[in-house]
C-alpha cells in the first residue's frame, strides 16, 4: 500500500468520479488517492498513464490548486501497479472528467481536513482559517498560521472525502489557468525521461524474437548452429512458434537472430490491399441497427433528389515515434514488467493469465509512453517476460521499427454506403448509412455512426468484418472513419443541390453546440463559397465525439500530386477547458495526424506481409505539412469538460478532401488521397 | 575507442561496424537519444558531431571517433551560464512536445541550425527540420519554439555580435 510509514495525511477513495451523466464510471474499490508527507509534499495516485496527453501536469496543477501547494509539491505517480489504484486504462480522453476530478475532491479533503486541525488546535472557527502555499492561516489577524506538515504533529490520518465536499470554482484555479509550462517539461527537454527501452537492470539481457515471415506461418524447424557462434549469444528459447534469440548485447540479439536458419509453412492468405473494399462487405457479419426510425420508403418518396456514396478508408498504422519495448525480471515467482502501455492493469491481467500465475504475483511499471493513439499492446511485455522467464536474467526487448509497423495492430479499413434523400430546399429528409468495419471485435464502427442531421427517416447500421490484419484502437477509432463518410456525403449534397456547404449543413443541425462550433470556424476563417479549380480549395466539416463538439475548415493547395495543407481553422468545444493550452495542443495534434491519414497514409500488404513497414515507404506528416492551425475554444465554462485527446480528428480527413474537390474538381470518396490525384 | 561525448573521453570497447546510436544509449549510457526507425528518416537519433547535426542511427561508431559528440544530455552545457540552454526553454515554454519522444532530436537539430543561422525564417525551419518526425503532431509549436529560441539567443549574444 502506498500510505507509507512516515507521518502522513492520507486521503483514501474509490479513484473516480464523474458528474457526467453520459460518462458513468464504474464502481471500484477505495484506495489511496493521496497523500500529504510531513515534507509538506503531496504525491498523487492514478492508473492512468501518460503518453503525451500531458496528465501529468493536469493532474499536478489541479491537486495543488484545491490544496494551495505549490506545483512544485505535488508528485503525480501514475500506472505503477504497485502503488496506484486500479484503473481500466486511458482511453476515450476521459482522464480528465473522471480521475482528474476525484483527484480535486481527494485534495480539496485534504484541504478541509487541515483547517479542521488548525480550528482544533487554535480553539477557533474553521471558517475563519484558509490555506495559502502550503500553510493554514487565519483570515482575519492572520495571527496564526501552521505549516501543513505540523499540523500532522507526527500522526499518520486517513480520511475519506466527504460526499458532499466542494471544490473550487474554476475561476479560482489559478495554477492550472496560467499553467504554461508542464511538469514534466524539465525532463522532456534534457532528455532524462526514461522510456521503457531507457531502462536498463542489472545484469540484463537483451531478446529479439523471430518473427515470421508472414502472418499465420507456423515454425517448422530451426537451426541455431551459427547463431550460437555469435560473441554474446546467451540462449536460443523456442516454445512452439514463439522464438527469440537472447544476448549480452542488443546489437548482438540481433546479429544472432540474422542466422538463425528458420523454415516456415506459411498460410496462403491471398488478400491484399487491392483487395480491400470488395473483401470488408463480402466478410461482413452481424449488422447491427444502431438506430431506425421513420420510414426509409417514405423519406426516399418524398425525397427530391436523391445521392449515393460509397466510401473507402484503409488500414493505417499508429506508428508511435517510440516502437514497443518492455523490461522483464522474474524474482522467484514474482514477475515485474516495464513497460510503455495504456492499461498496466489489463497488462498485468493478460500477462498473469498468460504465465499461469495470480494477479498479484505481476507487477506492472509503466515508463513514460512515446506516444500511443491506441496502440501499445501488452505483446511484448509477454516476449520478454518469456525470455526472461527461460535465461533467469532479466530481459528487454525492443521492436525495431519494422517491427512495430508488422506488429501493432492497426486502425481497421472501412467500407461505408450512404444514401440520402434530399427536399428541394435542402433539408434531408431521409438517411440510410451501412458501415463495414473491419475487426475482431463486434461493432467497432460503432462511433461516430449516428448522424447529427435531423431527419425522421434514419436507418445506421454497422456491421465488422473479419480482418486480414490485425485491427486494434487508433485516435477516436471508428469515429474518424464515420465522420470522413458523412461529412464527404454531405459536400456532394451541397454541391447537388447548388447551395453551399455551410449553409447546407447549418440548415439541417438543430443542436445548438454543433451550430456554434459550425459558425465560428466559418466566420473566423473566413468562409465564403468558391468554385475554385484553380488549385486552391476550401473545405469544411464538422462532428462530436467523446462529448465534444469541433467543426474545421481547411484551405489548401493541389499542384500535381503534391497537396499543402496551407491553414485550419478549428472551433472545438469540450466545455470546460480546465487546461487550454493543453487542449490546444491535443487539437492541433489530432489535425496534424488527420491531414496523414486523409492525404498519404496506408498499410499496404499482399499474402499476409506488410510491404512498407517505414517511414521511408508509409509516409506521415512532417513539419514541412503543418499549415497554420488556429484554435477556437468555444465550450461553455458552465458545461463540464469532455474528451479533448480525441474528437479533434474527427473532421479533418473529410474537411481535406472536401477542400481538394473544391480545388480540382474531382470527387473525393477514398483515402488516401495523394496516391489517386 | 575512444569517443569524446559532451566534452568528457569514453572508453568504449565496440565494433567499428556498430552504429553511434547503439553504442551511445548502450556502452556510454546516455538514453537520451532516442531510437525511432534506425534508416535515418526520422530524425529521433539526432546528435552533434563537431557541431553538425547527424543521424547517429545510420553513423558507423568509429566514424565518430576522435570527433566532438554532443547529445541532448550535453545541449546545456553549450548554453553560457547555467541551466536550460535556450532551446531547451524555448520548447519548455511553448510545451512543443506531447509525448516528447521526438523532442531531443528536434532540440539538438535546432541548436545546429541556430548555430549557423541566427534568425531563420519559417521556410529555413521547416527545411533544417524536415528530416524529424514527430507523430504527436506538434509542428506548429516546435516551428514557434525555435523562433522563440532564436529570440532568446539573439538577446544573448547581441552585445558581441
Ligand atoms: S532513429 Fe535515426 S533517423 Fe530515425
Ligand atoms: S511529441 Fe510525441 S512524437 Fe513528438
Amino acid at each position: 500500500m502506498s500510505a507509507g510509514k512516515d507521518a502522513a495525511l492520507v486521503v483514501i477513495g474509490p479513484p473516480k468520479w464523474s458528474l457526467d451523466p453520459e460518462n458513468p464510471v464504474p464502481p471500484e474499490d477505495d484506495a489511496v488517492l493521496l497523500r500529504l508527507g510531513e515534507d509538506g509534499r503531496a504525491t498523487a495516485y492514478s492508473g492512468k498513464v501518460e503518453y503525451g496527453q500531458g496528465i501529468r501536469s493536469g493532474f499536478a496543477y489541479a491537486v495543488a490548486d484545491e490544496l494551495d501547494l505549490p506545483v512544485d509539491s505535488v508528485e503525480v505517480v501514475l500506472g505503477d501497479t504497485r502503488m496506484v489504484p486500479y484503473d481500466r486504462g486511458t482511453t476515450g480522453s476521459a482522464s480528465t472528467r473522471t480521475v482528474g476530478l476525484q483527484l480535486r475532491r481527494a485534495a480539496a479533503a485534504a484541504r478541509q481536513a487541515l483547517i479542521g486541525l488548525a480550528a482544533e488546535e487554535w480553539a477557533t472557527d474553521a471558517g475563519g482559517i484558509t490555506a495559502e502555499k502550503g500553510e493554514v492561516l487565519e483570515i482575519d489577524g492572520a495571527s496564526r498560521s501552521a505549516r501543513f506538515a505540523e499540523l500532522l504533529e507526527g500522526r499518520t490520518l486517513e480520511i475519506d472525502i466527504p460526499e458532499q465536499i466542494v471544490i473550487k470554482q474554476i475561476d479560482d484555479l489559478n495554477l492550472t489557468a496560467d499553467a504554461a509550462r508542464r511538469v514534466d517539461a524539465i525532463a522532456r527537454v534534457t532528455g532524462t525521461a526514461k522510456y521503457s527501452r531507457d531502462i536498463a537492470l542489472p545484469g540484463m539481457l537483451h531478446g529479439k524474437i523471430l518473427r515470421p515471415p508472414s502472418y499465420g506461418a507456423r515454425l517448422q524447424q530451426v537451426d541455431t548452429t551459427r547463431a550460437e557462434q555469435v560473441p554474446g549469444f546467451v540462449a536460443f528459447v523456442r516454445d512452439g512458434d514463439f522464438a527469440g534469440v537472447v544476448a549480452e548485447r542488443e546489437d548482438a540479439a540481433e546479429y544472432a537472430l540474422e542466422t538463425v536458419r528458420a523454415r516456415w509453412e506459411e498460410t496462403r492468405v491471398d488478400s491484399s490491399d487491392w483487395s480491400l473494399p470488395g473483401l470488408l462487405k463480402e466478410k461482413a457479419k452481424d449488422l447491427a441497427v444502431l438506430r431506425e426510425s421513420g420510414s426509409l420508403d417514405a423519406g426516399f418518396d418524398a425525397a427530391d433528389r436523391i445521392f449515393e456514396g460509397v466510401y473507402f478508408v484503409p488500414y493505417v498504422a499508429n506508428a508511435t515515434m517510440e516502437p514497443c519495448a518492455s523490461v522483464a525480471e522474474w524474482d522467484g515467482g514474482h514477475l515485474t514488467v516495464w513497460s510503455g502501455n495504456r492499461a498496466p492493469f489489463t497488462e498485468r491481467a493478460g500477462i498473469a493469465q498468460a504465465f499461469g500465475i495470480s494477479e498479484d504475483s505481476v507487477d506492472v511499471i509503466t515508463a513514460e509512453v512515446g506516444g500511443s493513439f491506441g496502440s501499445k499492446s501488452s505483446t511484448v511485455s509477454y516476449e520478454a517476460a518469456r525470455l526472461s522467464q527461460e535465461v533467469g536474467r532479466p530481459v528487454r526487448v525492443a521492436y525495431s521499427r519494422e517491427e512495430e509497423f508488422t506488429w501493432s495492430t492497426v486502425r481497421p479499413a472501412a467500407l461505408i454506403e450512404i444514401r440520402s434523400g434530399v427536399s428541394s430546399d435542402g433539408e434531408i429528409v431521409a438517411w440510410d448509412y451501412v458501415a463495414y468495419h473491419a475487426g475482431e471485435t463486434p461493432f467497432r464502427g460503432r462511433r461516430g455512426a449516428d448522424t447529427p442531421y435531423g431527419t425522421a427517416n434514419v436507418r445506421i447500421a454497422v456491421a465488422n468484418a473479419e480482418s486480414p490484419l490485425s485491427s486494434g484502437s487508433y485516435r477516436s477509432l471508428g469515429g474518424a472513419v464515420n465522420h470522413f463518410a458523412r461529412e464527404v456525403h454531405i459536400d456532394e449534397i451541397a454541391a447537388g443541390m447548388g447551395i453551399d456547404p455551410v449553409e447546407l449543413r447549418s440548415r439541417n443541425l438543430a443542436h445548438p453546440r454543433y451550430r456554434r462550433v459550425l459558425e465560428v470556424a466559418a466566420q473566423k476563417f473566413g468562409w465564403s463559397s468558391r468554385s475554385g479549380s484553380d488549385g486552391k480549395g476550401f473545405g469544411v466539416a464538422l462532428g462530436h465525439d467523446v462529448g465534444s463538439y469541433v467543426a474545421q475548415c481547411v484551405e489548401l493547395s493541389v499542384s500535381g500530386r503534391e497537396v499543402q495543407v496551407e491553414r485550419v481553422v478549428a472551433a472545438f468545444d469540450c466545455g470546460l477547458a480546465l487546461n487550454p493550452d493543453g487542449v490546444r495542443n491535443q487539437v492541433e495534434g489530432s489535425i496534424m495526424m488527420g491531414i496523414g491519414t486523409a492525404l498519404w497514409e496506408a498499410m499496404e500488404f499482399d499474402g499476409g506481409r506488410v510491404l512498407n513497414p517505414g517511414f521511408s515507404r508509409y509516409r506521415v506528416p512532417r513539419i514541412t505539412d503543418a499549415p497554420e492551425i488556429e484554435v477556437e475554444l468555444v465550450g461553455d465554462p458552465d458545461t463540464p469538460s469532455t474528451g479533448a485527446g480525441e474528437p479533434g480528428i474527427v473532421p479533418v480527413a473529410a474537411a481535406v478532401a472536401n477542400a481538394v474537390t473544391d480545388a480540382t474538381g474531382t470527387r473525393v470518396d477514398q483515402l488516401p488521397i495523394v496516391p489517386r490525384l | 575507442m575512444q569517443l569524446l561525448v559532451n566534452g568528457q573521453a569514453h572508453e568504449v570497447d565496440a565494433g567499428a561496424e556498430r552504429t553511434l546510436l547503439s553504442v551511445l544509449r548502450h556502452e556510454v549510457g546516455l538514453t537520451g537519444t532516442k531510437y525511432g526507425c534506425g534508416e535515418g528518416n526520422c530524425g529521433a537519433c539526432t546528435v552533434l558531431l563537431d557541431g553538425e547535426a547527424t543521424r547517429s542511427c545510420i553513423t558507423p561508431v568509429a566514424s565518430a571517433a576522435g570527433r566532438e559528440i554532443t547529445t541532448i544530455e550535453g545541449v546545456e552545457g553549450l548554453a553560457d551560464g547555467d541551466g536550460l540552454h535556450p532551446v531547451q526553454e524555448a520548447f519548455a515554454r511553448e510545451s512543443a512536445f506531447q509525448c516528447a519522444y521526438c523532442t531531443p532530436g528536434f532540440i539538438v537539430s535546432t541548436v545546429a541550425l541556430l548555430e549557423r543561422n541566427p534568425k531563420p525564417d519559417r521556410k529555413q525551419i521547416r527545411a533544417a527540420l524536415s528530416g524529424h518526425i514527430c507523430r504527436c503532431g506538434t509542428y506548429p509549436r516546435i516551428l514557434k519554439a525555435v523562433e522563440t529560441a532564436a529570440e532568446l539567443m539573439g538577446g544573448q549574444t547581441g552585445d558581441t555580435a
